[in-house]
């Protein structure tokens, strides 16, 4: 008799957890987004269209990659999202094959021109950016609420960090304190201390020489970059190959003594995308710091 | 036009003095203008365009006045000025797809104004201002698809449509060969013979001194003013001509000659 | 019995009406999967066609006729107005302006993250691009106006709108230099694009057409007495500042609504009217009200092209139009030659 009472105790025990996981999932969802919007989805999202690559990544990392239905052409990361309908790019994104996908969600940066035609066809949309370092965990929290994979999140959070700790440990010691100059575009356009990018570089040891009141990624004078006279270079590698060309960018030492590192397109856009990549990215840099020769002069 | 706003119609310049940026143009000219042919003339640069410009309205004069019917020009509207006045310019650079027809119809504006339709009254006065103007031909043509002589009669048309008590004309005879040139001194005689006050602009001595009444104009200022035949006035065309002239008489008429012998 | 001019005309109206009909039909067809007949067949069976028929190609199909038409308008207004064949709408800072006037908005919103105040960039970002671009080109045909000191000689209002649209061109470089994030953003939005256009938008662009079609058409007997000249226009009665203010006026807002919602398109305005002097030469009554139906069906025409050549990728409406106006005017040139 007792048996019996204590089965009967599990199985409604069980039959209360199942009703409770299964609303949890049914449970309304409200994020808000970066524009300051508040977002309400009926349930997670099974169907999403990402506009922006770091987000496609972000998405793929928290385990929802089998939930995207397209992508922007610009998304390269998993291999598996090459097969998916590339649907344009932030200023000219396809209106009508989105439409047509009928996406849950759309994820996209600010300066995407389709939100408000999208939100006026009904469909939701968030925007997330992510500048800094703060950023990036916060746009990965919040698309983990979204996609209901909080442990995830933690658990790529936590790999991003412990690939940052190797990268820390491969970075040469001759390199710490040294000052880096990261070229986002050859305007130019720098990565300053502000930026992910320039965080992970002072995690990695480097100062940087666009300092944070600049702004994360400023519009450089180029004078200002050969005044400052790096000690390391990091570009993409076809810019670097022309920098000495730049007027008075001859008498950049770094340039002179080789301490540069210039980046193929793919293994460039690991760098500069601020998504769960970024330990990966963290381990390139330390992998070019570890090749190099030792810089000369001091530590300034 | 009526006989009666005819008979009424003064145009008067007091003291008129125009500056076209730092020139003088126009320096005290006093002069009143009645039904009958009027012809300016003198040397390049004398103001004879600027005067016609001011008793137009279309030049805003910095001293003096002109008076059409006893009322200063400011104070007339424009259409009620553009009614009374027709005036045809010196340099006409034409544009569009106009037909002639639709050219010489916009002499009718002022009385219809830019929303009125055309009556059929009004396209007599189109029809009877091509006849006169002698290019009813080539109603259908574009203006553009003409010659510079063609052109200038479809655009002396457009005055004539005005059907206005004054006619001013600013060297119609430009690009017309010698017989249309005399025509338009016929129609000229003819318009002022009816009550309209006619006043050209010409270069041309002889054509000039066909007219009822000459006046000579010369750095600014009014040297001379008279009838044709005014030794007076044939001393002041010579006088402002460099002595480069004579003027002759040859059968009833008055004829300026050049002087190679000077 | 019609004259040889009228038949030209008639001819020119009914080939146009039966043109944009064909093609307001085909925009309807054409998607993202390229122009097809059988795919409009099978989107309508699905029960999908209220949302991508109804609330995408057609407002947008619709709309790029709109926008056309405010284009070719504009573009026969001014080249009445300045008695100048070449003469295009954009002239008189209402393109830059506009263009200045979103930058401001783009960089407003980016800016939020340097410390301006939430409160006040959200109110700019509310009032949102198309606001913006309105706003900022009426704007700008108001300084070059000021500037030129009223609407008193044309060659002076050009002047000034050169000086205007440079000054105006200066001051968006300089917010994108602090924003850079807005230059991309700038960039696409004048770059021009029917690809946005909704219901809401074809509302914008068919109340701008109500507004300044019926003024300008009203006048058109005065860009008429315009061809003779200024001063012989001025002694037929008119009164050329008033004028030029009106035409000004409705060209700022033909341009503003037409810039609000698809961007800059390069040519529509310039080449509508010479098709229609080339097909119909006729008195202005006549050439703005086909002005503006030529440059509809042109950019119609471009949108359909653009959404079917490489479908699903779109070529940019913009580029489709300057190739087609910038070939038309290289035929119209080697003409002249031959002529």
């Amino acid at each position: 008799m007792t048996r019996s009472i204590s089965i009967w105790r599990r199985a409604i025990a069980l039959c209360w957890l199942v009703a409770l996981s299964a609303a949890a999932s049914a449970q309304p969802l409200t994020v808000r987004d970066d524009r300051g919007i508040e977002i309400t989805l009926a349930a997670s999202p099974r169907r999403i269209v990402s506009l922006l690559p770091s987000l496609t990544e972000s998405v793929c990392a928290l385990g929802a990659c089998a939930r995207l239905v397209g992508v922007d052409r610009f998304s390269n990361w998993p291999e598996s999202v090459r097969t998916l309908p590339q649907l344009g790019g932030l200023e000219d994104a396809q209106i009508e094959r989105v439409t047509a996908l009928k996406p849950d969600l759309v994820l996209a940066a600010p300066s995407a021109r389709a939100i408000e035609r999208f939100e006026s066809l009904g469909l939701k949309v968030l925007v997330l950016e992510s500048r800094d370092r703060a950023d990036v965990k916060r746009t990965l929290n919040t698309l983990a609420r979204v996609l209901d994979a909080s442990a995830q999140a933690a658990a790529v959070w936590s790999k991003i960090e412990h690939d940052e700790r190797l990268a820390v440990e491969r970075v040469p010691a001759h390199w710490r304190g040294r000052r880096v100059y990261f070229e986002v575009d050859a305007t130019p356009y720098a990565a300053g201390a502000g930026s992910f990018i320039g965080e992970t570089l002072a995690r990695l040891g480097l100062a940087n020489i666009v300092p944070i009141e600049l702004g994360p990624f400023p519009k450089l004078n180029p004078e200002f970059v050969v005044r400052a006279q790096p000690d390391l270079v990091i570009a993409q590698r076809a810019n670097l190959a022309e920098m000495p060309r730049r007027a008075g960018w001859a008498g950049l030492r770094a340039l002179r003594s080789g301490s540069t590192c210039g980046f193929e397109p793919v293994a460039y856009e690991l760098l500069i995308r601020p998504g769960p990549r970024m330990g990966e990215a963290a381990q390139s840099l330390a992998a070019c710091l570890a090749a190099l020769p030792a810089p000369g002069g001091a530590a300034r | 036009m009526n006989k009666a706003q005819a008979a009424v119609v003064s145009l008067r310049a007091d003291a008129l003095g125009v500056s076209l940026g730092s020139t003088r143009a126009l320096d005290s000219v006093s002069i009143g203008f009645e039904p009958g042919w009027t012809t300016i003339v003198g040397p390049n640069g004398a103001g004879k365009s600027t005067l016609l410009r001011a008793l137009a309205g279309l030049q805003a004069p910095q001293s003096g006045s002109v008076h059409l019917h006893g009322q200063a020009l400011p104070d007339w509207t424009d259409r009620e000025r553009a009614t009374r006045i027709a005036w045809l310019g010196q340099q006409a650079e034409t544009t569009g797809e106009l037909t002639v027809r639709e050219v010489v119809q916009l002499g009718r504006l002022p009385q219809h104004g830019l929303f009125g339709a055309l009556t059929a009254g009004d396209e007599a006065v189109v029809d009877a201002a091509m006849h006169d103007a002698e290019c009813s031909a080539w109603q259908t043509r574009r203006l553009h698809e003409l010659s510079g002589g063609e052109r200038q009669r479809v655009l002396i048309a457009r005055a004539l449509a005005v059907d206005a008590p004054v006619l001013l004309l600013d060297e119609p005879t430009t690009h017309l060969d010698p017989p249309h040139q005399i025509a338009l001194v016929q129609l000229l005689r003819r318009r002022a013979a009816a009550g309209v006050t006619v006043v050209s602009v010409l270069h041309d001595l002889a054509l000039a001194l066909l007219a009822d009444r000459l006046i000579v104009l010369d750095r600014g200022r009014v040297r001379a003013v008279g009838r044709s035949d005014d030794a007076a006035l044939h001393a002041a065309l010579i006088d402002v001509f460099g002595g480069a002239i004579r003027i002759e008489r040859v059968g009833s008429r008055w004829v300026p000659v050049a002087d190679l012998e000077r | 019995m019609p004259s040889l001019d009228q038949q030209r005309r008639r001819r020119l109206a009914t080939r146009l009406g039966t043109l944009t009909l064909a093609l307001l039909l085909a925009g309807l067809a054409a998607g993202s999967d390229g122009w097809s007949i059988r795919g409009l067949w099978e989107t309508l069976q699905q029960g999908d066609a209220a949302l991508i028929v109804g609330q995408i190609r057609a407002p947008r199909t619709l709309g790029a006729w709109l926008a056309g038409a405010l284009l070719g308008l504009a573009g026969a207004v001014a080249q009445g107005l300045f008695r100048n064949p070449l003469a295009d709408p954009y002239l008189l800072g209402s393109a830059s302006g506009a263009s200045l006037a979103v930058v401001l908005v783009l960089a407003a919103s980016s800016l939020t993250g340097h410390g301006v105040a939430l409160a006040t960039a959200s109110a700019v970002a509310r009032l949102g691009l198309v606001g913006a671009a309105f706003a900022g080109a009426l704007l700008g045909v108001s300084l070059t106006l000021i500037l030129a000191r009223g609407a008193e000689q044309t060659t002076r209002l050009l002047l000034a709108g050169v000086v205007v649209g440079v000054l105006l061109a200066a001051g968006s470089d300089l917010v994108t230099s602090a924003a850079p994030d807005a230059l991309r953003g700038k960039q696409a939005f004048m770059l021009g694009s029917t690809g946005f256009l909704s219901w809401s938008a074809c509302a914008v662009l068919a109340a701008g057409l109500l507004l300044a079609l019926p003024p300008a058409w009203r006048l058109a007997r005065a860009l008429d007495a315009l061809t003779l000249g200024e001063d012989a226009a001025r002694s037929l009665g008119l009164s050329l500042s008033r004028l030029r203010a009106a035409l000004v006026g409705a060209l700022a807002l033909a341009i503003g609504v037409a810039v609000s919602q698809t961007g800059l398109i390069a040519f529509v305005g310039l080449v509508a009217p010479h098709l229609v002097r080339r097909f119909a030469p006729a008195p202005h009554g006549y050439t703005l009200l086909a002005s503006a139906a030529t440059g509809g069906t042109l950019l119609l025409a471009a949108d359909v092209l653009a959404r079917s050549l490489i479908a699903p990728q779109e070529v940019p409406v913009g580029v489709l139009t300057a190739l087609l106006g910038g070939a038309y005017l290289l035929w119209l040139l080697h003409r002249r030659r031959m002529a």
